[in-house]
């Protein structure tokens, strides 16, 4: 292939439909009106935890203007099944989730009922309308407790709240705590988050009896697994089910995998024949989408004097609610593999546990267990340059993996499970360490820091670095149709507001030599785009640009017969394929052309956070005075899209760490269901977010390309407790990743430990 | 479309909402602002038979000195209120309103509609009671005046019969040099208060502070006006030793109980101290 450099990609071109989305003219699934349409009101488990003795839909079906009211028994016995081949296990797929309760209700909010009316209003007072016979069951709501025999079971026919552990061994970790100069150990708790999108979820789905076919708006994100899955569940042809993506307000992981309700709104289209369509609201979206990250670890790291990092023994419990989701066991896989980080271990352990509890189901949300991960590790690696009297972050640079060392791996040795092994294929962490803390200032920092304590204020400094593992295959394909002066390129990827058909069509630009304004990027419909994996674990641009090169690579290879010449031969200049001795010919006598691109595992990208703090004793308020980040790309394809991801990610990092917290009460009863409650952070609490790209490139994709959507948020938690932590110093010890005033003013303010 | 069922009429004049809310009902409920009602309707925790829309009524948004006290009409938003041209006395009151949400809900919001919603949060709450504010509150049978103090009788619950309409509030004029604060803390902008205080007090010319007023929020079912710090401060200089004594003697005042899972009591009457503290050390800083 051509080596593309300069021009388009790499440009800061500005995201396309700026100017539609600002101004109102985006069409949101809850913006669909069809003709006949009704709509839909999921009646939600007010329990924890009960049987399920009776739903009585009478009184809801009396209320004018209800179409229909469905209950479990109106439906197949069906499980929504693990979308990820490598995230399943037989444990796993035992503890599914079906779309309506059976017998048990296992959470807060899981779909027990469904009203359909041909008025909202309607559909909402008929709702409260259905009656729910409970017999109350004892909730499981402690993680790191739940598997103990004195607590009942989640799900009872399981036999127990454990569905896997996970244990991965490394090296000699008993002689690596044997020759250890210190030992510092500690329980991590991250609490429980939730992705909070601005447009929650929503569907529309419309059955033509004439034709057969189901149509579905609203799934982003993998549109053609939850074709595939409607197809089957329905007994629907696949090419009878089309899934059309709209403008998405937010995905952040969470958003766009296939949920109860993605099977139900369907089903109901096509019993009724009317169009349907489900608005979640706010509360709803608080209790019914996956939540995230909540997990507690036993961490000891050992370390010589000298500050080299020995070991570390991890005994760790993560949390994946009351039922296992599409994501299957990537609650428990991601922070396993994410949790040795940029470091030179000799040695390891882990354990980790994958647990049940009464409570909304987990999934991933953006930087999932690497985030995780990097707040319990980095917090460790502080607490042992405390413990050491070292600089934290010389401490980091002497353990970093050093460049000659690449590519490095860790490989699972005698006494491992099945697990992912650790792998990175290349990259300079000293040195890009360096220009994170060049380029957050972080000398100048440490200045201030001391000036300020000067003047007794509580400042602290805090740095956390990671890897990233992100852009996971298998695959994706692309058609790339050349036109007079314009490109459609048609992608089985999904927007969900990060700008990925921006970044793809400046890559389609770049190949094929055409303006940017000519390239039409298509990946809304599954009618028009016959397969695609879809937009998660950053993989969107690196994944579906690389089929791109591919496909302009078939195009040489198609125009060279027609140009009589070798497809090395074959350039492309201003909307032709040209050879030597200017002959040329169009891009659309070429003909569509498809380009897949393959990738095994996953690639690693090195980053890290730096942040500036300050507390305040009196009323425990933590501000993150300073917040800045680097993160290794690979190649940046749109700079200005880029930083826009990695500083929001952040922001939404700085909040989950200062403010936003998924609680429950006693009973299980959620505590956070508005933005009242779930405190998602303003610009009035956020530092500007400072950017440092590194283009590091990569050896596993012809463009060079890492993935960047979620980086932003990985050394947030890790980088803004440590902050805390230092700025408290020996006033408080910071466990756990929420530094909300309340937490940070008791941590302050209980007895000291001897 | 959240609210659960209910009749909407709107008056146009205070005679008729009067007479409308007479006829609705006691589960009739008024609607000003809406920024605490329409929340509660769209969570169907307030079932309301009736909305009677008093947004259209004249003359309800008064914002003047009459008579010896400043009348703040229950049509008030709470953005006027922050912006209005109050002296060094009622300064509490201004800034107490620029802390109530954000500009939306303070553009939205009403005064009436605050002091009716009791919310232990409200700010206006606590500066009524600060002041000692009457709250004039009219029905079919007449026009009766409620003492702050009478007012607030639970969370969310006011001495108002489901009859009465909130009219307006009554602040009785402080005296020459008297100035007044307002500090809460919240933990992002424009959240619900963890705590509040309303201070004011008079450095007469011996520099000794009088007519020490000092009402807390959050920290209990009703405002509650911190007497004993009041007494304590009376009579002594604004000093270190007396600013601390007396933040010490108004977070003892508080019962917040156990709180809630965002702030529990103990931190709640923590804040209390370090706000009263904050508070007094802007009164003793002078203008």
């Amino acid at each position: 292939m051509s080596a593309p450099g300069g021009g388009l990609i790499g440009s800061p071109a500005p995201r396309r439909k700026n100017r539609e989305l600002l101004t109102g003219e985006g069409t949101y699934v809850a913006d669909i009106r069809l003709e006949g349409q009704v709509y839909a009101r999921v009646v939600r488990s007010p329990s924890a935890h009960a049987r399920l003795l009776g739903v009585d839909t009478s009184e809801a079906l009396r209320v004018g203007g209800v179409v229909a009211v469905i209950t479990a028994d109106d439906i197949d016995d069906i499980r929504i099944p693990i979308r990820l081949p490598f995230a399943e296990s037989p444990e796993a797929n035992a503890v599914l989730q079906a779309p309506l309760a059976a017998d048990v209700v296992r959470y807060v909010g899981e779909p027990v009922a469904v009203v359909v009316a041909d008025d909202p209003y309607v559909a909402e007072d008929a709702a409260e309308l259905v009656s729910i016979d409970l017999d109350e069951l004892e909730p499981v709501l402690d993680p790191a407790n739940s598997t103990e025999s004195s607590q009942p079971l989640v799900h009872e026919s399981f036999g127990s709240n454990t569905i896997g552990r996970l244990a991965y061994r490394y090296g000699d970790i008993d002689a690596a705590f044997a020759r250890a100069d210190v030992v510092v150990r500690r329980r991590l708790r991250v609490h429980r988050l939730a992705a909070a999108p601005m447009e929650t979820r929503g569907l529309a789905a419309d059955y033509d009896p004439g034709s057969g076919v189901l149509t579905v708006w609203g799934g982003a994100k993998v549109k053609h697994f939850t074709r595939a899955l409607l197809s089957r569940v329905l007994g629907l042809e696949l090419t009878d089910v089309r899934v059309i993506e709209v403008e998405v307000g937010g995905g952040f992981g969470t958003r766009g995998e296939p949920y109860p309700e993605d099977i139900l709104i369907p089903l109901l289209a096509r019993r009724l024949e009317r169009p349907v369509q489900w608005i979640e609201d706010r509360w709803e979206h608080m209790v019914a989408t996956n939540h995230a990250r909540e997990q507690e670890h036993d961490f000891e790291l050992a370390a010589g004097a000298d500050g080299r990092m020995l070991g570390f023994r991890v005994r760790g419990w993560c949390d994946h609610g009351a039922y296992v989701r599409t994501q299957g066991l990537l609650p428990v896989v991601l922070p396993m593999v994410h949790l040795p980080g940029p470091y030179e271990w000799p040695a390891f352990s882990m354990d980790l546990d994958a647990v049940l509890t009464n409570r909304t189901p987990v999934g991933t949300y953006r930087g999932p267990g690497m985030t995780e991960a990097t707040f319990v590790r980095e917090r460790m690696v502080d607490i042992l340059a405390a413990e050491l009297e070292m600089e934290p972050a010389d401490l980091r640079r002497r353990n970093l993996i050093p460049a000659e060392s690449m590519p490095f791996s860790f490989m699972p040795g005698p006494g491992s499970g099945a697990v992912m092994p650790i792998m990175y294929q290349g990259g300079d962490f000293v040195t890009a360490f360096d220009q994170m803390l060049d380029g957050a200032g972080y000398d100048r920092m440490r200045v201030e820091q001391r000036q300020a304590r000067a003047d007794g204020q509580h400042a602290g400094v805090g740095i956390a670095a990671y890897i990233e593992f992100a852009a996971v295959g298998p695959f994706e394909e692309v058609e790339v149709i050349g036109g007079a002066g314009n490109v459609v390129v048609r992608a089985g990827v999904g927007s969900l507001g990060q700008g990925v058909e921006t970044a793809l069509a400046q890559i389609a630009a770049e190949l094929l030599d055409v303006p940017l304004s000519g390239v039409t990027v298509e990946f809304h419909d599954t009618a028009e785009v016959p397969q695609g994996f879809g937009s998660f674990a950053s993989r969107s641009t690196v994944l579906a640009g690389n089929a791109i090169a591919a496909a302009v690579d078939e195009m040489k290879a198609k125009a060279a017969p027609l140009l009589g010449c070798g497809p090395g031969d074959v350039e492309f200049r201003d909307g032709t394929a040209t050879a030597p001795g200017d002959r040329s010919v169009g891009l659309g006598d070429i003909g569509p052309t498809r380009g897949r691109f393959e990738k095994e595992g996953l690639t690693a990208s090195f980053g890290g956070a730096v942040c500036s703090v300050s507390v305040n004793p009196a009323d425990g308020r933590a501000r993150v005075d300073r917040f800045a980040l680097a993160h290794d790309v690979g190649r940046a394809v749109n700079p200005r899209l880029l930083r826009g991801q990695l500083a929001g990610a952040a922001a939404q990092g700085i909040g989950g760490a200062l403010f936003e917290e998924v609680a429950y009460d006693e009973h299980g009863q959620p505590l956070s269901v508005t933005f009242a409650d779930y405190m998602m952070p303003t610009a009035a609490e956020l530092p500007d977010v400072e950017v440092t790209i590194i283009e590091h490139g990569s050896g596993s994709n012809p463009l060079g390309i890492k993935g960047g959507g979620e980086a932003g948020m990985v050394g947030s938690l890790g980088a803004v407790a440590n902050g805390v932590a230092d700025a408290v110093g020996d006033g408080a010890e910071v466990l756990t990743s929420s530094v909300s005033s309340a937490r940070l003013w008791h941590a302050l303010h209980r007895p000291r430990r001897a | 479309m959240k609210p659960p069922p209910f009749a909407y009429a709107a008056a146009g004049t205070l005679d008729e909402a009067v007479a409308l809310l007479d006829e609705a009902g006691e589960d009739a409920k008024l609607l000003a602002g809406g920024q605490s009602l329409l929340p509660l309707l769209a969570f169907r925790l307030a079932r309301p038979s009736h909305l009677i829309d008093i947004g259209g009524v004249e003359g309800l948004d008064i914002l003047e000195e009459q008579d010896g006290s400043l009348c703040v009409g229950a049509l008030v938003r709470h953005a006027t209120l922050e912006r209005a041209d109050l002296s060094g006395g009622w300064q509490a009151l201004r800034e107490a309103a620029s802390l109530i949400g954000h500009l939306p809900i303070r553009v939205r919001g009403t005064f009436g509609g605050s002091l009716s919603h009791a919310d232990p949060a409200g700010e206006l709450g606590v500066v009524a009671a600060a002041f000692d504010a009457e709250i004039v509150l009219r029905s079919l049978r007449g026009v009766r005046t409620v003492p702050a103090r009478d007012f607030f009788l639970a969370p969310l619950t006011t001495a108002a019969d489901p009859d009465e309409v909130l009219v307006e509030a009554r602040f009785p004029t402080p005296g020459t040099g008297f100035r007044s604060v307002f500090e809460e803390f919240s933990p992002r902008v424009g959240d619900f208060a963890y705590a509040s205080v309303a201070a004011g007090c008079r450095l007469a010319t011996d520099g000794l502070a009088r007519d020490v007023r000092i009402a807390l929020g959050s920290v209990g079912p009703t405002p509650v006006r911190a007497r004993d710090a009041e007494q304590a401060l009376s009579g002594s200089f604004l000093d270190d030793t007396a600013i601390v004594e007396c933040a010490r003697l108004a977070a003892e005042t508080c019962h917040p109980d156990a709180g809630d899972w965002h702030a529990d009591g103990t931190y709640r009457k923590a804040l209390v101290s370090h706000l009263v503290e904050r508070a007094l050390r802007r009164l003793g800083a002078g203008p």
